[in-house]
């Protein structure tokens, strides 16, 4: 391998990039932690003991037995049961999917709609700009748990509907942090030289202005997955987010939260945990990804 | 930090709040609290429990519900149609002026004419058809056909003083002459809350408290606290926190899940008593299709007593006793909880039987089972939402794949009585006392004009059912009464018109010092509360 090339790739910016993030330990740690965590939603179905959302495999008479008891079909509970005698374990791993699907999901989304609209506003101006923006700055002055509430009473409960509810609280974000950048590229020589070429609005608002508007975008989204895990759970554990056969993290929290006064904490502590350490994780994540983005914190 | 003069001076504080409640004080947190004082507004639990303190009626019930003598000493069926009240003598309103038969008839003609009222008092006076006095403590009442109910009737309306202008008011049940009637808002301000009751009403703020205070020239037994102020604290970890930190001496309905360290309290007591309510699921009986079932190619499958007997025989009344309801509750067999007028002994709790059910699935022609969605409300009954989730879960293992459809009750209620569920889950106590109550309700056919099927939401329909409850409902004879009850209670039953689960107990915890005695129709009375002796 000759000295040319490893310099060559050194500065490609991903490899530095890269290089930037694992110099900080409790990034990489996080990064450790939520691939192990992602990766045990992925596989859930292989490796729990129990499909926690078959109700045939659920014995209301394996209800509320703490940690390590053994039930009646013979499957040890390492993490105890619920109420309704669902292995919290297998509760755990399937309720990390709800969650990480429902805040990866809908951040991914609000980042597609929020991106699009921000963008368009930035570029087009005028009534336009001013339509979006003030519905924007109208949807930011409501706290979003409330907004959220609203919609989930109109809507009802189930994933599909937390998903609505989480992309309305979530796409202002992006459309005004898009638009502030969209607005300054736009400003830019290369822009303008690209009018002057009369290429179509498509190219130059795809091809130009996006690319250039993505890392601040990235950064948010990073912050606002944590944020929409948070928001899910703690509309479940309100009662109107996912149905309660098939419990998200929040919901079991929730479940649990009634016998947490008669000495039963391990429904409510476990699922709390798991929620607390993967919210940490992509925050630790996702604090790394700002700071290696920020050209501003270059050293 | 708190230094140690803080904690001296909070310890200070905490006394000096403990003090403040005198033992002549009543506190009670309430998980729901009335919607009106006007004992005419609302037909409610917590509104008929608290008028009980205020508002008297003619004839009262004791715990079990078992009639007793209030305002009237004593009554008789003078022939089938016809029944003689004599009033108690000497008993004044808390304004100061006497009761008479005047103030009955007074009441009656009221009961028709309330504003708005989200459940009106009249499916209690309408049987009347004609009210004398006789003389100030005589009171003659007629129905039109034999009505052996009337006495319970009594028992659940509270009766107001009448208006000088009206002591010559002649009860008419197409409505009496009458221009002024008093407003529901004149009750709740305190003006028009007079009554007979051994308690007065000293000031009402809906969602904060409600304060009462004793009647001095009560006929009875003295009322044994001095004021008694009730604060609905409606969620239930608050209420438990609130009796546990001395800031109330009793609460209602602490849940399930924390009794056990309630009764480990050495300061708290626990009381539990048997309620008149039931639990059950009900059959959609009528539409075809019916909503939420799936794979049966259209049909309705319930329309088949043999899936409804599966379905039954599914369900492990034991377990869900034992292990959702914590042991307070007790596995059902018909709709009246034992000892209520008209429970038939003979009816026994369906044996929990999955084999048998699978079988009976695959006689109808439901081998596979099908899919179905159980409504049920979620914080309406004790643990409803569990219940539910457990009932979906033993329907699953005989191959009926159920999903739980739980919303908040008024949301719920909409909803089931527009037919859209199956298949729900709801409750009925009985206000009456005995088994007409249920039976009339829940599976007698619809019908508006007769008082029939109001909540039969599954629109079950049995022509022999209907005439042994109507014939059973024109028998002023008790004992006849009470079999031809029984026998419709096992008609109903046997056809598996609707299955019920258990019957809630009703539990009360307080501070160690003071006894209360459970009530069957699960009403906290101030009345019942008494210092320990």
């Amino acid at each position: 391998m000759s000295g040319l090339s490893v310099e060559a790739r050194a500065e490609s910016p991903l490899r530095r990039l890269v290089a930037e993030f694992v110099d900080s330990p409790s990034a990489v740690a996080g990064a450790v932690v939520l691939v192990l965590i992602l990766a045990a939603a992925l596989f859930a179905p292989w490796i729990t003991p129990q499909n926690p959302y078959d109700l045939a495999q659920l014995d209301i008479l394996d209800g509320n037995l703490p940690p390590g008891s053994a039930g009646l079909s013979g499957l040890t509970y390492w993490l105890g049961t619920d109420d309704q005698g669902r292995d919290m374990l297998s509760a755990i791993l399937y309720g990390l999917r709800i969650s990480l699907a429902v805040g990866a999901g809908s951040t991914l989304i609000a980042l597609v709609v929020g991106s699009a609209l921000g963008l368009a506003a930035a570029y087009y101006g005028g009534r336009f700009e001013g339509l979006v923006m003030r519905i924007v700055d109208l949807q930011l002055s409501f706290p979003a748990i409330l907004v959220a509430l609203i919609l989930l009473a109109i809507l009802g409960r189930g994933v599909d509907k937390v998903l609505i509810a989480l992309v309305t609280v979530q796409w202002a974000y992006y459309a005004r942090t898009v638009r502030g950048a969209a607005l300054v590229e736009g400003a830019k020589e290369y822009v303008e030289a690209a009018r002057c070429l009369a290429l179509p609005d498509r190219r130059i608002l795809f091809r130009h202005l996006l690319p250039n508007c993505l890392p601040p975008v990235i950064v948010v989204a990073t912050v606002q997955v944590a944020n929409a895990i948070a928001l899910e759970a703690t509309l479940s554990f309100l009662g109107v987010g996912v149905p309660i056969t098939e419990p998200s993290l929040g919901l079991l929290i929730a479940n649990g939260y009634e016998y947490l006064l008669s000495g039963q904490y391990w429904i409510s502590f476990f699922p709390g945990v798991a929620l607390v350490v993967t919210i940490v994780a992509i925050n630790l994540v996702g604090d790394r990804l700002r700071d290696v983005l920020n050209p501003r914190l270059q050293r | 930090m708190v230094t140690r003069n803080g904690w001296l001076a909070l310890a200070a504080v905490g006394a000096m709040m403990a003090g403040a409640a005198d033992a002549q004080t009543l506190r009670i947190g309430l998980s729901s609290e009335p919607s009106a004082i006007d004992p005419h507004y609302h037909n409610l639990g917590p509104n008929n429990a608290m008028r009980k303190h205020i508002f008297e009626g003619l004839i009262g019930q004791d715990e079990n519900q078992r009639l007793k003598p209030e305002l009237a000493v004593s009554w008789q069926a003078l022939d089938d149609t016809t029944w003689e009240f004599r009033l108690r003598e000497g008993v004044v309103f808390h304004d100061g002026s006497a009761f008479t038969a005047a103030d009955v008839i007074w009441t009656l003609c009221r009961i028709p004419n309330v504003q708005d009222s989200p459940s009106s008092f009249t499916i209690y006076t309408r049987s009347i058809v004609a009210a004398e006095a006789k003389d100030p403590y005589t009171l003659i009442l007629r129905t039109a056909k034999p009505h052996p109910l009337l006495p319970v009737e009594m028992s659940l309306i509270g009766i107001i003083p009448a208006p000088a202008d009206a002591e010559d008011l002649a009860y008419d049940p197409e409505g009496c002459d009458y221009a002024d009637w008093p407003s529901t808002e004149d009750f709740n301000s305190g003006k028009l809350a007079i009554g007979t009751g051994p308690y007065k009403l000293e000031e009402f703020v809906k969602g904060d408290r409600l304060v009462l205070v004793r009647n001095e020239d009560y006929w009875g037994e003295k009322a044994a606290w001095e004021r008694v102020i009730f604060r609905p604290i409606t969620s239930a970890a608050p209420r438990v926190a609130a009796l546990l930190a001395g800031d109330v001496d009793l609460i209602d309905n602490p849940p399930v899940q924390d009794l056990p360290r309630l009764k480990a309290d050495p300061d708290i007591e626990v009381v539990s008593g048997l309620s008149n309510r039931v639990i059950y699921l009900h059959f959609d009986h009528f539409q075809e299709p019916t909503p939420g079932v799936q794979g049966t190619g259209g049909k309705n499958p319930f329309k088949d007593r043999r899936v409804r007997e599966a379905v039954s025989k599914a369900i492990n009344r034991a377990a869900i006793v034992e292990r959702i309801m914590g042991g307070l509750a007790v596995p059902a067999s018909q709709l009246v909880p034992p000892g209520m007028f008209g429970y038939n002994p003979e009816l026994q709790v369906e044996p929990y039987d999955p084999e048998r059910a699978k079988e009976l699935l695959a006689e109808a022609g439901y081998p596979e089972g099908f899919e179905l969605v159980l409504g049920t409300p979620n914080d309406r009954y004790i643990n409803d939402e569990k219940i539910a989730q457990a009932v979906a879960q033993m329907l699953t293992r005989i191959g009926i794949r159920t999903t739980v459809d739980a919303s908040t009750k008024s949301v719920f209620f909409r909803r089931r009585n527009n037919y859209e569920f199956s298949f729900y889950m709801a409750g009925w106590g009985s206000g009456t006392g005995e088994a007409s109550s249920p039976l009339r309700a829940l599976v007698a056919t619809q019908d508006k004009a007769k008082g029939f099927g109001g909540t039969n939401r599954g629109r079950y329909s049995n022509p022999e059912l209907d005439r042994l409850l109507e014939q059973a409902l024109s028998t002023v004879d008790d004992a006849k009464r009470e079999a031809l009850l029984q026998e419709a209670m096992a008609i109903a039953m046997r056809d598996y018109a609707i299955l019920p689960l258990h019957y809630e107990m009703t539990s009360w915890a307080f501070r160690k010092g003071i006894s209360y005695t459970p009530r069957m129709d699960q009403y906290t009375l101030a009345t019942g509360v008494r210092p320990a002796p």
